[in-house]
C-alpha cells in the first residue's frame, strides 16, 4: 500500500480486513473471500527465505500434520488434501519438511533458486536405514 | 426497554457529582466501567444505583484499578456503544497510559474527572493538578464550575465526542468538594429532553458488527505514526470547536442556557482581566462586580474549553485589557504556569499591549478568597496604570511563610 | 449456546479456513502463530479478540496491514485482558438493549497475552477479568521470555534458564526461581477451567480450547510456545523441541475442571 498522507486513511488508524460484509469467515475459504488491501494476506514475505520446500505429490499420504503445524498459513489444503505451499506466505522454517512422516518424505526444503522440475525428478527414494 | 424514566422536578438540589450521575442515566450510558476515588466516587455509585433500581439498562464494571477501568471503557467502546466513567487525581495518574490510548484509537468515551491535587503528599482537596497532567493526551476538555454545568456539560460531551467527525474522548471537570459535593439548585431536563438531545449512538468501526472485522490499537513506525498523530490534531484543532460551538448554540435552544467557548465576564470595557477555572470562576465574577464599584474596570474570563485551547478566542477576548492575571491552580513545578503560557502564545503576535502576570494559587483545596482576589484586581491596576509589570511574573497567593515570586 | 464444531481427525480439521493470516511478521518457525491457528480453528463462531503488547501483537498488526480476520484490539501490554472484558461487557449491554447488529450470532471472546504480559505486568487485570466472571477465555502464549525485548527473564521463566537479565556465567547458572504456578493460582479464582496445552498435542489442545470456549465465564489457558529466536533452536525444531517438553513433563500438560 502506498505511503498515504496524513488526510487519506481512516481515523483511529483502523484496519479492515475485507471488502464489504462478510457473514461467515470461518467457512470461507481463502480464494472466495475479498480481502482488503489491508490485509496481511495481500503481502509477500517470499524475501524471507533463504529454502523453500518442495512438495512431491507421488508421496503424500494426505496426513496434514504439514497443515496444522506450518505456523504460516502456507500449507494449502482443500477437501483434506494437501494441494500445495503458498508461496508468497511461507517463510521458509522448514517446519513442514519435519514433521512430514513419508519416506520418502513429501516435502524437502531446497534453495530458493532450485528449480521445482529439477528438484522433483532428482527426488530421493525410500530411506531404508535404521530408524 | 425494560426501565423506567425518572420523573425530576425542574429545579433539582444536586451537588456536581450527583448531577453528572443523573446525565449519565439520562445518556443511558451502555458500559461504565469504574473504579473508586475520592471525590469523584459518587458518580459511578450513582450509576450503579440507577442500574440497581431499574432506571437505566447497561453494564457497571467495577474494576480492579482506574487502569482497568480506562482499558474497560477502551474495550467497550471499541466493541460499539455509549461509555463513561468517572476519576480523580491519582486514578487519573494510574490511568494515563490509557488515555492516549482511548483518543489514539478515537473512541468518544467520556470521562467526568473530578479535580483533585496529586500526591505527594496526598491530599484529597480539590486543585487542577490532574485536568493538567492529561492535557496533551488528545481529549476533549471541558470546564464545569459549579453542579449545573457539570449536568449540561455531560450532555454536550457526549454529543461533541461520538459525533462521526469528530470520534475523540472528552473530560469533564469539575473542582474536588466544591462543586462535586456542594449541593445547589441544578435546572433539570426531563429524561427524554436529555436522551434527544444527545442522541441514539451511532456505532463506527464496531469491532461488535461481526460482518466487519475490524483491527483496532495497531502498531505504526516511523513511517505512519505522524501521520496518525497528525490527523488527530488537525481534528482537535478545526473540526471539533464548530462541532462544540453547535453543540452549545443547540443546547441553548433547548434549555435557555448559554456556553460560550470562553466565559466573558464584564470583559466589554474591561482594563483588567482575571482569566481562571473551576469554582474561581465564580469568585472572581463576585469580586469583579466589587472592584467596578470601586472604579477598577474589572472583567473575567473563565476558560469552558481547555482542550482544544481556545487560542482566537482568548486572544479577541483578551485584546483591549491593560493587565491581566493568569491563574493556575497547579504548581508549575519549574516553569510559568500552564495558564499563563497558553495566553502569552495566544497574545504575542497581535497588538495588544497587555501586560500578564501569572498566579499560583489553591493548591490541595487552599481556597481563594475574596480578599485574595481583591488585591490582585488592584496589583493589574497597578500594573496597568505604571504600563509594565511592577511585580515579579509569577506570585503565590494563600501560601503561608515569606512571599514566594519568580521571574 | 452455538455448536461445538466436529474436528474427528487431522484430515477434518484441515477442511477449516483459517481466520489468521501470513505475511505477519513474527519469526519463520514461531509457535505464537501454531497456537493461534489451533485456537481459531478449533471454532467457528464469530470471534472478539484481543492481543496485549509482545511478539505476537507487534507482527500481526503492523500499519497498513493486519492479519487478523475476526475483530481484534490492542491497547498496551497488561490490559488485552481487560480490552476484551469491556467488549464483553458491552456485548452484554447491547444484547439487553436490542441493539446488537446481528442478534442470532454469540461471539467468543478471547485475549491472547505472552508470559511477561500474564504472569507479571498484567497479572492483576488478567485476576480482574477471571474475578469478575466475564464470559471469555484468557491465553496465555508462555515461551518464559520477554521475547519481543529481546530475552529478559519473566516469573514464568524456569529455574536454570540463560536470560538477558539473569544470565548463565561464570559464577551463576542463571535464572535462580522457580517458575511461577500461575495455573494453580488462577484455579484458584474459582473459574470454571484453566489448563496447560502445547501446540504440538494439537489434539489435547484442540479439544481443551473447545472445552473452554463452551463453558460458561471465565476460562484461563496456558499453551507452550517454543521461540526459536530465544530459546536458540533452529525454526524446523520447532515441533520436536515442544514434543521433548511435553513428553519429558518439563512441560507438563493438564487441565483443572470447576
Ligand atoms: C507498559 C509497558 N512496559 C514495557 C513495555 C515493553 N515491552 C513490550 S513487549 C515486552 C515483552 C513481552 O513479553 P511477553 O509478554 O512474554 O510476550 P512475548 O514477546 O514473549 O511473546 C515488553 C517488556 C511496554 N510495551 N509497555
Ligand atoms: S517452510 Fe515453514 S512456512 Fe513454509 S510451508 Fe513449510 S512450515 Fe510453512
Ligand atoms: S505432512 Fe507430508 S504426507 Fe502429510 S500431508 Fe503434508 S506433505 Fe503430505
Ligand atoms: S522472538 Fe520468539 S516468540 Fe517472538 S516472533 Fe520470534 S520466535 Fe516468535
Ligand atoms: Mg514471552
Amino acid at each position: 500500500m502506498a505511503n498515504k498522507g496524513w488526510d487519506e486513511f481512516e481515523i483511529g488508524a483502523m484496519l479492515r480486513s475485507f471488502n464489504g460484509p462478510v457473514s461467515d469467515v470461518a467457512l470461507t475459504h481463502q480464494e472466495d473471500r475479498d480481502y482488503s488491501e489491508n490485509n496481511s494476506f495481500t503481502a509477500s514475505v517470499a524475501d524471507w527465505r533463504i529454502e523453500k520446500p518442495v512438495f512431491n505429490k507421488d508421496y503424500c499420504i494426505d496426513c496434514q500434520f504439514c497443515w496444522i503445524y506450518c505456523p504460516d498459513i502456507s500449507i494449502i489444503s482443500r477437501d483434506k488434501k494437501m494441494v500445495g505451499v503458498d508461496m508468497d506466505h511461507c517463510k521458509g522454517c522448514g517446519i513442514c519438511v519435519e514433521v512430514c512422516p513419508t519416506n520418502p518424505k513429501s516435502l524437502l526444503m531446497y534453495s530458493e533458486q532450485t528449480d521445482e522440475e529439477e528438484a522433483l525428478a532428482a527426488w530421493p527414494s525410500k530411506e531404508t536405514g535404521e530408524k | 426497554m425494560a426501565f423506567d424514566k425518572m420523573e425530576l422536578r425542574d429545579i433539582e438540589v444536586w451537588d456536581g457529582n450527583f448531577a453528572a450521575a443523573q446525565a449519565l442515566r439520562q445518556c443511558q450510558i451502555d458500559v461504565v466501567a469504574a473504579y473508586p476515588i475520592t471525590p469523584s466516587t459518587p458518580i459511578v455509585e450513582g450509576y450503579a444505583k440507577f442500574l440497581a433500581d431499574g432506571y437505566v439498562e447497561g453494564e457497571f464494571v467495577m474494576v480492579e484499578s482506574e487502569h482497568a477501568a480506562m482499558s474497560g471503557c477502551i474495550g467497550a467502546a471499541a466493541a460499539g456503544g455509549r461509555v463513561a466513567t468517572a476519576t480523580s487525581s491519582q486514578g487519573l495518574a494510574l490511568m494515563s497510559e490509557t488515555l492516549y490510548q482511548a483518543s489514539g484509537m478515537r473512541l468518544p468515551i467520556v470521562l467526568n474527572l473530578v479535580n483533585r491535587a496529586l500526591a505527594a503528599p496526598l491530599n484529597v482537596n480539590g486543585d487542577h493538578s490532574d485536568m493538567y497532567m492529561v492535557r496533551d493526551s488528545g481529549w476533549i476538555q471541558f470546564d464545569a464550575y459549579n453542579p449545573q454545568e457539570a449536568y449540561d456539560l455531560n450532555f454536550i460531551a457526549f454529543k461533541v465526542a461520538e459525533d462521526h467527525d469528530v470520534r475523540l474522548p472528552a473530560i469533564v471537570n469539575q473542582d474536588g468538594f466544591m462543586t462535586s459535593h456542594t449541593a445547589q439548585g441544578v435546572k433539570t431536563l426531563t429524561d427524554d429532553a436529555a436522551y434527544n438531545f444527545v442522541g441514539e449512538f451511532k456505532p463506527m468501526n464496531d469491532m461488535l458488527d461481526l460482518d466487519h472485522p475490524v483491527t483496532h490499537g495497531v502498531q505504526t513506525e516511523e513511517d505512519w505514526h505522524f501521520e496518525h498523530k497528525a490527523r488527530q490534531h488537525r481534528d482537535l484543532m478545526v473540526t471539533v470547536m464548530p462541532k462544540i460551538q453547535a453543540a452549545f448554540d443547540e443546547f441553548e435552544k433547548l434549555s435557555g442556557r448559554k456556553y460560550n467557548i470562553v466565559e466573558e465576564y464584564d470583559m466589554d470595557d474591561a482594563d483588567v482581566a482575571v482569566v481562571c477555572m473551576g469554582t474561581s470562576v465564580e469568585t472572581a465574577r463576585e469580586v469583579a462586580t466589587e472592584m467596578r464599584a470601586q472604579g477598577i474596570k474589572a472583567g473575567v474570563v473563565g476558560i469552558r474549553v481547555l482542550r482544544p485551547f481556545p487560542f482566537m478566542e482568548i486572544a479577541e477576548a483578551l485584546k483591549d485589557v491593560k493587565a491581566i492575571a493568569a491563574l493556575d491552580r497547579s504548581s508549575p513545578n519549574g516553569a510559568a504556569g500552564m495558564l499563563f503560557n497558553e495566553i502569552a502564545g495566544a497574545l504575542f503576535n497581535t497588538d495588544t499591549k497587555a501586560l500578564l502576570s501569572g498566579y499560583v494559587y489553591g493548591l490541595g483545596g487552599r481556597d481563594l478568597t475574596k480578599a485574595h482576589l481583591r488585591d490582585l484586581y488592584k496589583e493589574l491596576q497597578a500594573n496597568a496604570d505604571a504600563g509594565k509589570v511592577t511585580t515579579q511574573l509569577q506570585q503565590f497567593i494563600g501560601v503561608r511563610g515569606p512571599k514566594l515570586a519568580f521571574l | 449456546m452455538s455448536e461445538i464444531k466436529k474436528i474427528k481427525n487431522l484430515k477434518e480439521f484441515s477442511t477449516s479456513a483459517d481466520r489468521f493470516e501470513g505475511a505477519n511478521l513474527l519469526c519463520p518457525g514461531c509457535a505464537h502463530s501454531i497456537i493461534v491457528r489451533e485456537v481459531l480453528n478449533a471454532t467457528n463462531d464469530d470471534l472478539i479478540l484481543s492481543a496485549s503488547t509482545g511478539c505476537l501483537e507487534v507482527c500481526t498488526a503492523v500499519y497498513p496491514y493486519t492479519s487478523w480476520d475476526a475483530s481484534w484490539i490492542h491497547i498496551g501490554f497488561e490490559n488485552g485482558s481487560t480490552a476484551v472484558a469491556g467488549a464483553e461487557a458491552m456485548y452484554k449491554a447491547l444484547k439487553t438493549k436490542g441493539r446488537l447488529k446481528q442478534p442470532d450470532r454469540e461471539p467468543k471472546f478471547v485475549s491472547f497475552a505472552g508470559d511477561g504480559a500474564s504472569y507479571d505486568i498484567g497479572f492483576q487485570w488478567i485476576s480482574g477479568c477471571m474475578e469478575r466472571g466475564h464470559n471469555m477465555m484468557h491465553i496465555v502464549l508462555d515461551n518464559e521470555v520477554y521475547a519481543n525485548t529481546g530475552g529478559q527473564r519473566s516469573s514464568s521463566t524456569p529455574i536454570g534458564s540463560s536470560a538477558t537479565t539473569s544470565p548463565a556465567g561464570r559464577i551463576s547458572y542463571g535464572e535462580k526461581k522457580n517458575k511461577k504456578d500461575m495455573i494453580s493460582i488462577m484455579a484458584a479464582h474459582q473459574i470454571p477451567y484453566a489448563a496447560q496445552v502445547a501446540p504440538n498435542k494439537w489434539k489435547d489442545m484442540v479439544k481443551k480450547i473447545q472445552h473452554g470456549l463452551a463453558v460458561e465465564g471465565p476460562v484461563f489457558i496456558n499453551a507452550m510456545s517454543a521461540c526459536t529466536t530465544e530459546w536458540k533452536f533452529d525454526p524446523k525444531d520447532t515441533m520436536s523441541i515442544s514434543d521433548l517438553a511435553t513428553d519429558s513433563l518439563v512441560f507438563p500438560l493438564y487441565e483443572i475442571i470447576d
